[in-house]
């Protein structure tokens, strides 16, 4: 199965199409147990990959493993070889390094409680280095405008990050992960705590953000997957059943699986 | 008997032995204040102890000296409890952890005297002097223990999506403890250690034969100090009512101290909500 994914997906228009980064046979454990078996994709540049699967088949453990978080979790430990760029990142020692090109957004909105809205977006770059207060004021606001919430918080800069809504919350953490400027975002399920106005908002602002960077999202909505996504993998019980165009995945998967979960008949 | 009643009851007696428990702190303090009172004025905090017979005369020397003390002893305890607390909470899941946990326990179950001889030893018997050295020394060992613990639990707190958050943006691990970890769980820690400041404030035991005392102003941290609850004991052996009265208002206001920092924790210690 592996080898017939590493043939790349027959492209809706495969002019500007390349890739960002692959997955070749990666496995990951939790102590004993077996997360992901062997799994290749990839990832295309400026597009939004999204994974789907049931609860617990390893869909979040994969993309902690493309910014390394994964290995973070006490007795996790992962096998194979992720690319980015051409470049093995299981091989750098500097994982900080990686994780400023490849940025992640949580499941749960996770602003940091002690800081003002404008300090949560800084907190990337300020905590990393030292930035005129003039520039960081640009790329606040720059962020801010980018994740679709300048205009509602651009009067609440210096209040607690925590105050702001659950979807603005989200887009605030969404913001602070662009501030770094990465070129790859993960998005771990961030829709599942919101309300549907709220993952309209988000998933309208995917759409924005795939012109300037790569997408790699998780989701246990498929309806979501279907809008958002230009690629779309279906796990299963830590293996990849099928990658394919989203389009094809949701109209004509090859796999059994796939059609079964689609059409909702387990999951 | 209908539940009503029964509930009145229940209430009653819950409400009766709930006030049978306020009763001894507060004939405490109304005791102390009573006793006390009448022998604090300005001179109290201002000047020296002066020999049985001559009139007037304070303990500011000892007051001073309170703060000199525990002063010392935060710089002994805060570091050594406050990065023992985040080690715990971060990385002592394991055997380590366990040992030291333990012995944090066992640390903070020990008799305050028994640390005083320690530092006695350790630190009196080297210099051949008492010291206020010693007695900071004494005090901040036994800060330890309650300070590890709470900014152990503290911190733990913290929920480990933040951690995340954190090591997400790409920080190096060390920022996002202290710069992210250690400032959501401060207001937390800050009670833990005013607490502990509250308790080693009242100490007296561990002080008698380390800060001792002194009957003259002093600044120096390796000669002899005088501290209020060593005052106060010394003034309440004696045999003479001028200087009972004159304990008495040593321990109003050591008293006050205790509240002021009391109250100070209650201020600082609102909870951040982590959503």
């Amino acid at each position: 199965m592996d080898d017939t994914l590493l043939k790349a997906p027959d492209p809706v228009s495969c002019s500007d199409l390349s890739e960002r980064m692959s997955a070749h046979k990666v496995n990951a454990w939790f102590y004993e147990k077996q997360a992901l078996h062997g799994i290749s994709m990839k990832i295309y540049d400026k597009k939004v990959s999204a994974i789907i699967g049931p609860s617990g088949c390893g869909k979040s453990t994969f993309i902690r493993c493309l910014n390394r978080m994964h290995e973070t979790v006490p007795g996790a430990t992962m096998k194979g070889s992720i690319f980015l760029d051409g470049k093995d990142i299981l091989s750098k020692k500097d994982v900080a390094s990686l994780r400023r090109v490849v940025g992640m957004v949580f499941q749960k909105p996770t602003p940091f409680p002690t800081m003002t809205v404008y300090d949560n977006v800084a907190a990337g770059i300020k905590l990393f280095g030292r930035i005129s207060e003039q520039k960081l004021d640009r790329v606040v606001e720059q962020s801010l405008r980018r994740a679709a919430l300048w205009e509602e918080v651009k009067d609440l800069l210096d209040k607690p990050g925590m105050g702001l809504s659950g979807g603005q919350q989200q887009r605030l953490c969404i913001a602070r992960a662009l501030a770094i400027e990465p070129e790859v975002i993960l998005l771990d399920e961030p829709c599942s705590a919101l309300d549907p106005i709220s993952t309209a908002k988000i998933e309208e602002l995917i759409h924005e953000l795939k012109r300037n960077y790569t997408i790699v999202i998780v989701t246990h909505n498929m309806q979501q997957a279907a809008r958002v996504a230009d690629y779309t993998g279906f796990f299963l019980l830590g293996e990849m059943i099928e990658f394919d165009v989203t389009s094809k995945i949701f109209t004509n998967p090859r796999d059994k699986r796939t059609e079964d979960y689609i059409t909702g008949r387990f999951g | 008997m209908t539940r009503n009643i029964k509930e009145k009851i229940y209430l009653l007696i819950v409400f009766a032995f709930t006030l049978i428990a306020v009763i001894p702190l507060i004939s405490v303090i109304s005791y102390v204040f009573l006793q006390g009172i009448s022998a604090i004025n300005w001179d109290f905090f201002t000047r020296l102890p002066v020999p049985f017979g001559d009139p007037g005369g304070g303990m500011g020397n000892a007051i001073v000296g309170t703060f000199i003390v525990v002063g010392l002893a935060c710089v002994v305890g805060l570091p050594i409890g406050i990065f023992g607390g985040i080690w715990l909470a971060l990385y002592g899941n394991n055997k380590k952890g366990f040992v030291i946990r333990y012995a944090a326990d066992v640390l903070s179950s020990i008799p305050t005297i028994v640390i005083g001889i320690f530092a006695y030893v350790l630190i009196v018997l080297v210099m051949k002097r008492f010291s206020a050295l010693a007695g900071g020394f004494a005090l901040g060992i036994i800060m330890i223990p309650t300070v590890t613990r709470t900014t152990e639990e503290m911190v733990k707190m913290v929920p480990r999506t933040l951690f995340e958050a954190g090591l997400a943006l790409g920080l190096p691990e060390w920022k996002v403890i202290m710069r992210i970890i250690f400032r959501t769980a401060w207001s937390g820690i800050f009670t833990g250690i005013m607490l502990s400041v509250a308790r080693i404030t009242g100490e007296t035991a561990p002080l008698l034969f380390t800060a001792f005392n002194s009957m003259y102003w002093n600044f120096a941290v390796d000669q002899p100090t005088a501290t209020m609850t060593v005052q106060i004991y010394n003034y309440a052996i004696s045999p003479f009512a001028q200087w009972h009265a004159k304990a008495w208002a040593g321990s109003l206001t050591l008293m006050f101290i205790v509240l002021g920092v009391t109250l100070l924790v209650r201020k600082f210690s609102r909870r951040v909500h982590y959503g």
